[in-house]
């Protein structure tokens, strides 16, 4: 089997291997689950003030992918951090496939766990406060969802590769919660937004992917926004194999692999 | 007498601060300035802007209340990890071998998170409101600072019952988690609490920062300090303080009868 061919199987077999680990981990549930469902409440009952009864649905698909970006967020952001401290960040560099490919299924694990709050925010508008499941391109909604999970997983790489050169990569991850929430459109139009913050909602794949599934459920132009969100999410894939090859190669040179 | 006082003063501030540096994670600037401080603040503007989209209700409204929600940050994880690291770290045992009384001893480890969330409250308040252009009339500083430091304590309290959890539960961080955000959402920072059903009002009003948030939204729209949101805060403070000196008190007899203190 050539080494192209190897790839899926190795990012389809990394990508089920992290999966059913994160789904093990109380701590991954409870911030893949009950947090967006507190947020989806706070959505409906703000959006249902608002006498916006027709929005209900996309206040719970904005939780929902609120919930996917603080997954892919904290788990990409952390994921090199915890191979550490699992001890198996040795393994997994000195392994003959580059880093890169073993840590890609890692960050897209964190968006497919990720989607557990998007079912649950559905679901929990669905069977709580009745929202009626009307999307406007039911078919592209099922198509958009694992786009935005393909891109933000991809973000994610990025995020991975970025915080590898930082100590304290969490006193970055946390405070980009909501900025990404709020430039991305998730919950709030970006049309809202000061006009110089535009550009920065443009060069998110977070605020494409969004779009599309936004338009999936409310009506709109899908697929523009989906290969948006493909293009962008692959142009940050392609900047952290950069970034990743040079920190990996500093880190050997170094020795400090290991070092927390 | 005045020996004894001494000495218990002496294990408030002096315990209390030697925990805060030991036992709290976020105290290096780079996690300090980020998880207090810049993460709280650009949730205020994450609201604000929600706030201006849907109509609900004012900048005011969504800015002070998040303000007063940005104590929780240190005030429930601190108060957590005040407990729940000793265990982590495998210090509970000496720390509980002490004979000093359990009183002082708690109290001094939840005192640094009033003082911490105090300031993380009053800096979101201030760079929130200079950007965002909101004014704060200046009568009414005294009055914020007496509910924010309310709030805080209050908070810290909470935060010391959620962290007594630690002695019997492995994944406490996970309850803290969950209360956080339930904060958000049932004090009415986020959402004024007439929107949110009976029950949830009901649950609020029995939570931490619900009336501190309510009290600061009146001062600075310039209408003087309610002294009976102010005394029903620390009343709530009060509620969790007791509550959680008597779970750490049980949960300690039953670590030690069944001698799994230090298990993780």
């Amino acid at each position: 089997m050539t080494r192209v061919a190897r790839l899926p199987r190795l990012v389809g077999v990394g990508v089920r291997t992290h999966v059913s680990y994160m789904s093990r981990s109380p701590i991954e549930i409870t911030f893949a689950v009950l947090v967006p469902l507190v947020y989806a409440t706070l959505a409906v009952y703000l959006f249902r003030a608002a006498g916006d009864p027709d929005r209900l649905l996309t206040a719970s698909v904005g939780a929902g992918l609120m919930g996917i970006w603080g997954s892919v967020l904290f788990g990409s952001g952390g994921a090199v951090q915890n191979q550490r401290w699992l001890g198996t960040l040795e393994t997994l560099v000195v392994a003959p496939t580059p880093l890169a490919l073993v840590l890609l299924p890692i960050t897209l694990a964190t968006a497919v766990t990720g989607t557990y709050a998007m079912g649950a925010t559905v679901v929990w508008g669905v069977v709580l406060f009745g929202v009626p499941l009307d999307f406007a391109h039911p078919l592209l909604f099922l198509l958009a969802v694992p786009v935005c999970v393909l891109a933000l997983g991809m973000t994610g790489l990025l995020l991975a590769a970025a915080f590898v050169l930082l100590r304290n990569a969490n006193a970055l991850a946390n405070p980009l919660d909501t900025p990404v929430w709020l430039l991305s459109g998730l919950l709030v139009p970006v049309t809202v937004l000061p006009a110089w913050t535009h550009p920065v909602s443009w060069a998110l794949p977070t605020t494409w992917g969004a779009r599309a599934v936004h338009a999936a459920t409310s009506g709109g132009d899908v697929l523009t926004p989906m290969l948006a969100a493909l293009a962008l999410g692959t142009g940050y894939a392609l900047a952290a194999v950069l970034v990743l090859g040079r920190v990996e190669r500093r880190a050997r040179a170094a020795a400090t692999l290991t070092l927390a | 007498m005045l020996f004894r006082f001494l000495s218990s003063a002496r294990l408030v501030l002096v315990g209390g601060a030697l925990s805060y540096r030991a036992l709290f994670n976020w105290t290096t600037p780079p996690m300090f300035v980020g998880t207090l401080l810049v993460g709280p603040l650009l949730q205020v503007f994450f609201f604000v802007f929600l706030g201006r989209e849907l109509q609900v209700a004012d900048d005011r409204f969504h800015l002070v209340g998040n303000a007063v929600l940005a104590a929780s940050a240190s005030c429930v994880y601190g108060g957590t990890m005040a407990v729940a690291n000793e265990r982590r770290y495998g210090t509970l045992g000496a720390v509980l071998l002490s004979p000093r009384h359990r009183g002082p001893l708690w109290a001094g480890r939840a005192l640094p998170y009033v003082l911490n969330g105090l300031l993380v409250s009053a800096f979101v308040l201030a760079a929130a409101a200079a950007v965002l252009g909101l004014p704060v009339p200046v009568e009414a500083l005294p009055g914020l600072a007496l509910v924010l430091l309310a709030g805080a304590a209050a908070c810290s309290a909470f935060g010391l019952a959620l962290g007594a959890l630690g002695l019997r539960f492995r994944d406490v961080f996970l309850v803290s988690n969950v209360a956080s955000s339930v904060l958000l959402l049932l004090t009415g920072a986020a959402v004024p609490r007439n929107t949110l059903p009976e029950w949830m009002r009901t649950t609020g009003e029995l939570l931490p920062l619900t009336h501190a948030a309510d009290a600061a939204r009146r001062l600075t729209a310039g209408d003087g300090l309610d002294a009976r949101l102010l005394g029903t805060e620390l009343l709530v403070g009060a509620g969790y303080a007791i509550l959680a000196l008597a779970l750490l008190a049980v949960f300690e007899r039953g670590s030690r009868r069944r001698a799994t203190l230090d298990v993780m």
